[in-house]
């Protein structure tokens, strides 16, 4: 069973991200690129219900499980990660691509996991490999809250690995399945917690925001998509129907577009957006039901395939102009008129225009808070979802390449391959608006949802049409500035500087002192101390058992004056003693 | 051709406001022959409940969340640096 390991996906990964530093060499590397994702993404298609099952002392390991729950995940990330490595061709380093492949690997491994051991050892890889991804942008910066995403992911493993362990120790069972919540204990909440990191749920979000405007261009491309829908997979496996689950779920949408409206950075914006996404998804594990399952799923693939469009349409403008504050760019329209077009794809799909992605898979979550009869929660997923068409349908493309501002720059339209990977996610958005029925086909329960009801329609146009309205009416007061906004990283960012003043000043005085006090006190009482025991040592002990001491240090300073210290006399008497033995086997 | 084409629709600023004026209408106008038979809770029934749900929710939000940042979050961009 060991050997059918190499046929998981995440291995193709692997390898693949070890030979490209190989394929640069030969310059195929933007072959290799390409063949390993699309590889990956057929290979899912063939891999059996269960596989690669190890025992390892005492624990059975499984490192693939596949259900329907499984593939539609598998199914986007395999494909987001063809689309990005294709947007990221023209990146020369191979060891971003090694990084944005390991990060994949770790997202497809936890994916398949069987157990919470594997699914442990994959969340890490994820968090270590994604890391590379902000510290490639080589700013100071970026080497920072690089080092902040990590902090924040190696607490939030340590949370996991700490509700694993409560967890084995209650059952003594690691398999990873639904846990009923009527019997969920601390070690099942810790790793819900655990698994809330990473989905980015308030208030242990802020690492979010914080590091992914710092990535390069294709790391945020990736970034957006891998860590926090991976977390809306373990938690959809592990805790479907947790009422805190709707309730934060609910809490986040508002959250996060509420400073998505007030942003400037585009990436920013953006990054605090998919916490309001995730939100969706978050509530509907929440929720439960079949059908909000179902939604999470569903918008959880959309989602990737859209912020990723959004992620590559503004990074496109990032690469070309070196910018993406809203307030430092307007007016690019006529220079990069093909990401507009994309960006703005990505924009009313993630709005929920009709014939967008969005309108098939955000309804669903938010029809079934309305058919379980959570009538608050509807009706705040719905004002996220005018945010989110005010922030990122209007404002986000409005600044960018309309706007009052003129920058005097005429960028370049982005590199070919960059708009390859914003077309094939593009066409996503749209075919599966078109045709929704190839993404419900792929959901764990069956679909009896169809958004194209007239009632769905009339809502769906005025939510848009009067959110447009608000911006018309208040576009003047909307404009950006070159501010940035607190968030709940305060704690840990001026909580870290009063630390470093804790460590420098009081415990670094009081360390002197007490070393001070050691030097002059402590150090002569611990040699005269030490002089006085050996003293007795050597004449008392020693002269009280039999003077052995004495005659073994006679015996060595004789032995050191055999020894001559040059090499040639050691080998030759070794290559005596050599012969001596032979002539003994030999002649015996 | 794209860069075009929207520099002439941007010439005519009185034309797009009636188009989008006249997609109002047609939301509102459409909302009174849409199916109410599924409704989930009592807005549904409300003929233009969305529309105000929207255009309410997008200034309240604007509003507040433009407010909250003025006089308490906004920041420099170097604030942690400092």
């Amino acid at each position: 069973m060991t050997s059918s390991i190499f046929m998981h996906p995440a291995a193709l990964f692997i390898v693949g991200a070890l030979l490209l530093p190989l394929f640069r060499k030969f310059n195929a590397q933007k072959i290799w690129l390409v063949v390993v994702p699309l590889l990956a993404f057929i290979q899912i298609r063939y891999l059996p219900a269960s596989f690669g099952t190890v025992e390892w002392m005492g624990f059975e390991l499984q490192f693939g499980r596949v259900d329907q729950l499984t593939m539609v995940f598998l199914h986007v990330f395999t494909l987001m990660a063809l689309i990005g490595s294709i947007f990221g061709l023209h990146v020369k380093e191979s060891g971003q691509h090694a990084a944005a492949w390991l990060y994949v690997a770790g997202s497809l491994g936890t994916t398949l996991a069987g157990d919470y051991l594997t699914v442990f050892v994959f969340w890490e890889l994820m968090a270590f490999a994604s890391v590379f991804l902000i510290w490639y942008r080589k700013r100071t910066r970026s080497i920072e809250a690089g080092y902040r995403y990590l902090l924040v992911h190696v607490v939030g493993g340590l949370i996991l690995m700490a509700g694993i362990f409560l967890r084995y120790q209650n059952v003594h069972d690691l398999s990873f399945n639904l846990i009923a919540p009527d019997t969920a204990t601390l070690g099942d909440y810790l790793i819900m917690i655990g698994f809330m990191l990473n989905a980015a749920v308030p208030p242990i979000h802020a690492w979010l925001p914080d590091a992914y405007p710092e990535a390069t261009v294709t790391g945020a491309v990736f970034m957006c998509a891998f860590t926090t829908k991976t977390a809306v997979y373990v938690l959809a496996r592990g805790f479907a129907g947790y009422e805190v689950l709707a309730i934060l779920g609910a809490i986040m949408t508002l959250y996060g577009v509420g400073y998505a409206v007030i942003e400037n950075d585009a990436r920013r914006i953006l990054a605090y957006h998919i916490v309001s996404q995730v939100g969706y998804m978050v509530c509907g594990i929440g929720i439960g039901t079949h059908m909000a399952l179902n939604g999470a799923c569903a918008h959880a693939y959309a989602h990737i395939l859209y912020k990723a469009l959004l992620f590559m349409g503004v990074g496109c403008v990032l690469e070309m102009t070196g910018r993406s504050k809203l307030s430092e760019l307007g007016g690019l329209y006529k220079y990069m008129p093909l990401s507009l077009v994309f960006t703005v794809i990505g924009g009313i799909a993630i709005s929920g225009f009709p014939l967008t992605s969005g309108f098939v898979s955000k309804s669903m979550i938010i029809t079934a808070a309305g058919a379980d009869h959570q009538t608050i929660i509807m009706l705040m997923l719905s004002l996220a979802a005018v945010g989110t068409f005010l922030s990122v349908g209007i404002k986000l493309p409005y600044y960018i390449w309309f706007g009052p501002n003129d920058p005097g720059i005429k960028p370049k339209e982005a590199h070919w391959n960059m708009q390859v990977g914003m077309f094939m996610a593009a066409f996503m958005c749209i075919f599966l608006g078109v045709y929704p029925d190839y993404l419900y086909n792929m959901l764990p329960y069956a679909v009896e949802y169809n958004p194209y009801t007239s009632y769905h329609l009339a809502e769906t146009f005025h939510l848009l049409g009067f959110t447009g309205l608000g911006f018309y009416v208040m576009v003047k007061y909307l404009k950006p500035h070159d501010v940035s906004n607190l968030d709940l990283d305060w704690f840990y960012r001026k909580g870290a500087l009063v630390f470093m003043w804790v460590a420098k000043k009081p415990i670094n005085a009081a360390n002197e002192w007490v070393s001070n006090v050691y030097q002059n006190i402590g150090l002569r009482f611990t040699m005269a101390t030490a002089r006085a025991l050996s003293w007795f040592d050597w004449e008392g002990i020693d002269w009280a058992l039999d003077g052995s001491a004495k005659s073994v240090v006679k015996a060595g300073e004789q032995a050191r004056q055999l020894q001559t210290g040059k090499l040639q006399h050691y080998i030759g008497a070794a290559a005596g003693l050599v012969f001596v033995v032979l002539i003994v086997v030999v002649l015996v | 051709m794209i860069a075009q084409v929207i520099t002439y629709l941007r010439e005519r600023p009185a034309m797009l406001k009636w188009l989008f004026i006249a997609y109002l209408g047609f939301a509102l106008v459409f909302d009174f022959f849409a199916d109410r038979s599924d409704a989930h809770f009592w807005g549904d029934q409300i003929i233009g409940f969305w529309a105000i749900f929207g255009l309410l929710g997008c200034l309240l939000m604007i509003v507040f969340c433009k407010g909250l940042s003025h006089v308490w979050l906004e920041r420099d961009t170097d604030h942690y640096d400092k």
